[in-house]
């Protein structure tokens, strides 16, 4: 009986954790569309959602583990597994009230290595992984997306050079709608798997499932509509830091763009050398920028390359809280779930203090969480405090739609 | 310490690669399109230009559709 209570709690945790990697990601294919006008932000959202749960449905095979190399599989347990499932929800809605893009997958592993170290120790963990599958990727993923969408940007504005820009603006969205639906497949084919396998493995665990056999077909569904969801949902306050608070981008730009992500994303899923969704397409709007000559806002990029510094430990830390209660039986799950809740309304009531949807996605550059943090002169509406030349920009962005 | 180096250059440069070509593509096919409807409205004939940029497109829709066909693990 106990059992099954901490599997059923492990399989809704998992599916939290699948609902915020959606809307933490949906930005990485969405962010460029919607801010260039190329696709509406509502029908930004239900594309990538819809793409994200045929993606997950097309995902055979599962990753038959999942410690990923850091650690020992025979380390895995359940407790352990609830415990990393926490640390990574956390760390992702904390990086989602800041309006940060960092990686689902480090904020998983993170969490599931902190689990792990008060388990089991730290001379458990392969701290050589660590570099080579989450250090070394994270410099290489935005650089080399970077330098494709740099060039690609200064080519496709070298070509279209004399051709008057209400040609090449359609031109341009449609090439971006194209790249960015594909990003939105990948991710769904490659996150959605994620959740399946941590759910499987769960069921294995517990003996309701044979060992050695796929996911089941509920699993799939279910976690295939908890990714959509996730991702229907929106993320804007990453979505506005991707696509207006790193640089303005314009249409040849965000195509550009576009298309250094998805070619980057699919060569290192199919060449070995596995990169980041969301350090690819962090580093192809960057580079794109760059490639233009335009004001990048550096300060921006600094912030997300910290986040991303700290995804690991903090996702980590997090995750090695949890495992000390997650391993006390129903007590000590129940009270993780209580703690969880909590959490959970406190970031959401914070991020009610300056809201981004849909609506006013594109209208600013700066996701702001306490007005206290910024000088009182501030007026409620997030709008208003858009530097002058920012404002200047706004009705073009619009123009262009 | 393990890195696989290799794969790690071969990615970079089929990255690059690809998004160089399939922007070049794109925006040919874009401005030749664009150079076609201003031929047409001076009264010109801008058959000549719209085929070669529909060919163009074409190539850069062939990259798309490869890309799906990576993506989808069924057919592979």
């Amino acid at each position: 009986m106990t059992e099954l209570f901490v599997v059923i709690t492990v399989i809704a945790v998992a599916l939290i954790f699948d609902f915020t990697n959606g809307f933490h990601d949906s930005a990485n294919a969405m962010a460029g569309p919607v801010a260039t006008g190329a696709i509406r932000p509502r029908t930004a959202v239900i594309l990538a959602a819809f793409l994200n749960l045929v993606g997950a449905c097309l995902s055979t095979e599962v990753a038959k583990t999942i410690s990923g190399g850091f650690f020992d599989d025979e380390l895995i347990t359940v407790p352990i597994i609830l415990a990393g499932l926490l640390g990574a929800i956390i760390w992702n809605l904390m990086t989602w009230l800041l309006g940060l893009p960092s990686s689902s997958s480090h904020a998983l592993f993170g969490g599931l290595i902190g689990a792990v170290v008060v388990g089991a120790g730290i001379a458990s963990v392969h701290g050589w992984v660590i570099v080579s599958k989450v250090l070394l990727p994270a410099i290489v993923a935005p650089l080399v997306a970077g330098v494709a969408a740099a060039w690609a940007t200064r080519l496709a504005y070298g070509i279209t050079r004399k051709t008057p820009s209400v040609h090449s603006a359609t031109g341009f969205k449609h090439g971006q709608a194209f790249t960015a639906s594909m990003v939105a497949l990948a991710h769904g084919t490659s996150d959605g798997q994620k959740t399946m396998g941590v759910i499987t493995l769960v069921l294995i665990a517990a003996n309701l499932q044979q060992p050695g056999t796929g996911p089941q077909l509920w699993v799939i569904i279910a976690a295939g509509v908890a990714i959509g969801l996730g991702t229907y949902s929106g993320g804007w306050r990453i979505m506005r830091t991707m696509g207006k608070g790193i640089v303005e981008i314009e249409t040849p730009q965000g195509a550009a763009s576009g298309a250094a992500t998805s070619a980057t994303i699919l060569a290192s899923a199919h060449l070995g050398f596995g990169l980041s969704t969301t350090h690819v397409s962090t580093g192809s709007i960057l580079g794109s920028g760059v490639g233009r000559g335009a004001e990048v806002r550096w300060s921006v990029a600094r912030r997300m390359a910290f986040a991303w510094l700290l995804t690991l430990p903090g996702a980590g830390l997090v995750g090695g809280l949890a495992a000390l209660l997650s391993d006390q039986g129903v007590v000590g799950v129940v009270a993780l779930m209580v703690l969880l809740a909590v959490a959970c309304l406190v970031i959401y009531i914070l991020s009610r203090r300056h809201k981004i949807t849909h609506a006013n996605v594109t209208d600013s550059h700066e996701v702001l969480v306490l007005a206290a943090a910024r000088p009182a002169t501030y007026p409620d509406d997030p709008r208003l405090e858009a530097p002058k030349p920012k404002k200047a920009k706004k009705p073009k962005a619009k123009s262009a739609a | 310490m393990h890195v696989d180096w290799a794969a790690l250059g071969i990615v970079a440069v089929v990255s690059i690669a690809t998004s160089v070509i399939f922007t070049i593509l794109l925006a040919s096919g874009i401005r030749l399109i664009s150079a076609a409807k201003i031929k047409s409205n001076e009264g010109g004939s801008g058959t000549v230009t719209l085929s070669l940029a529909y060919v163009l497109l074409g190539l850069a829709g062939l990259l798309v559709l490869f890309g799906i066909y990576l993506i989808i693990p069924q057919f592979h």
